[in-house]
């Protein structure tokens, strides 16, 4: 059976994706699925870091995509799950160095093989973006509840139709949930009627997320941690199960306080 | 007690207005409604001015009045228009035709 390619995206930069593809990846594999990770950021190579898989790279996308290669001497095996590759972007090179139709090939190839094929999108909407979600069956949009990253979503949302991969899902990452209490930050109702697309998860603004990444361990794999607990509900809905969404109430002292003398929402 | 208790832990708005989200969401609305519609000012316009010339066919109206918009709410996007009828033209061009299809 033909597997799913998931592209995920943002046009804005910096507000998870990379953090998103690897966690979903590794949420994925640690299901049982065969997943297969493609860093579509030529030039700005990061997924490898990410997972900790930066020091066997041989390969990398660019080699395949210009012969240099077989696609499988490039697919890099994760070190904790068996059933996780990923293929990474080249570094010395630009987003020019490749053509929407070969990104399209490739992870159509991809496909035949693997259950999963999520793709890490660089930010922008220009050559990088148009590469990524060339082959792209189905998109995750990332966005924090901020203005800027907002319009961007939207701008992606409206660019992804006009090119045909209809049907996005938006995960809200960095949500700081006393902020939204104070009615200082956008909330997850906000957001969704602003954009108007349907809602894969929403991930907190968590710590664990950045010292998980100095490691080289998806946060995912962190059983205590709110943020992997988040993406683990995201990997079980890409994957057809439906679980109930996370409360974002703040679980320290205070809100547990005022749940306490009853003022909790 | 309450207020005050209410306050140190911060309640769900903060005294002397709602917080800065109202805000964020309004002004996201907005921009977003006009990213959506893309249109030029000439455009829209020229909109304008053959919709009131079409509308003066049937009816009097009040150009200077006329309002023009484009919502976007629900990803669907829909021109809405309002108006000013001052009064009904007699023997108008709908009228005549109307007889006509008779
Ligand atoms: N939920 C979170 N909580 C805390 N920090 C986070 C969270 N998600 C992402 N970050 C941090 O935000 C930074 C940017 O994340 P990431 O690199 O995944 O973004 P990106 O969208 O891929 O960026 P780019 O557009 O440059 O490719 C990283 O330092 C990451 O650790
Ligand atoms: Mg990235």
């Amino acid at each position: 059976m033909e597997g799913r390619v998931i592209v995920v995206t943002s046009g804005k930069g910096g507000v998870g994706k990379t953090t998103a593809v690897a966690n979903i990846g590794c949420g994925l594999a640690s299901r049982g699925k065969k997943v297969a990770l493609v860093d579509a950021d030529i030039g700005l190579r990061n997924l490898d870091i990410v997972l900790g898989l930066e020091n066997r790279i041989v390969y990398d996308i660019v080699h395949v995509i210009e012969g240099k290669c077989r696609l499988r001497q490039a697919l890099i095996r994760d070190k904790r799950l068996q059933t996780l590759f990923l293929m990474p972007a080249a570094q010395s090179r630009d987003k020019e160095a490749v053509q929407p139709e070969q990104m399209k090939q490739l992870t159509r190839t991809l496909a035949h093989e693997f259950d999963y094929v999520v793709i890490d999108c660089p930010a922008g909407i220009e050559r990088g973006f148009k590469n990524a979600i060339a082959g792209a069956d189905e998109a995750v949009i990332v966005t924090t509840p901020e203005v800027s990253a907002v319009r961007d979503a939207d701008r992606i949302v409206g660019l992804l139709e006009t090119q045909g991969v209809s049907g996005p899902r938006l995960v809200i990452n960095r949500l700081r949930p006393e902020m939204v209490k104070r009615g200082d930050m956008l909330n997850v109702d906000d957001v969704i009627d602003i954009l108007a697309i349907d809602l894969l998860g929403v991930v907190p603004d968590d710590e664990s997320v950045i010292t998980s990444t100095n490691k080289g361990e998806p946060v995912v794999l962190d059983g205590a941690s709110r943020a992997g607990e988040a993406f683990r509900r995201i990997a079980a809905r890409i994957d057809g199960e439906d679980v109930p969404f996370m409360s974002m109430e703040a679980g320290g002292f205070w809100s547990r306080l005022k749940r306490f003398i009853g003022m909790g929402m | 007690m309450f207020d005050f208790l209410s306050r140190i832990l911060g309640g769900k708005s903060r005294p002397g207005g709602p917080g800065s989200k109202s805000l964020a969401k309004e002004r996201l609305k907005l921009a977003l409604a006009c990213d959506r519609v893309d249109v030029s000012p000439q455009m829209f316009e020229g909109l304008r001015v053959d919709l009131a010339r079409a509308v003066s066919k049937y009816v009097e109206i009040d150009e200077a009045g006329m309002k023009l918009r484009f919502d976007s709410s629900d990803r669907r996007l829909a021109l809405v228009a309002s108006v000013p009828v001052i009064g009904m033209r007699r023997g108008s061009e709908a009228a005549r035709r109307s007889k006509d299809r008779r």
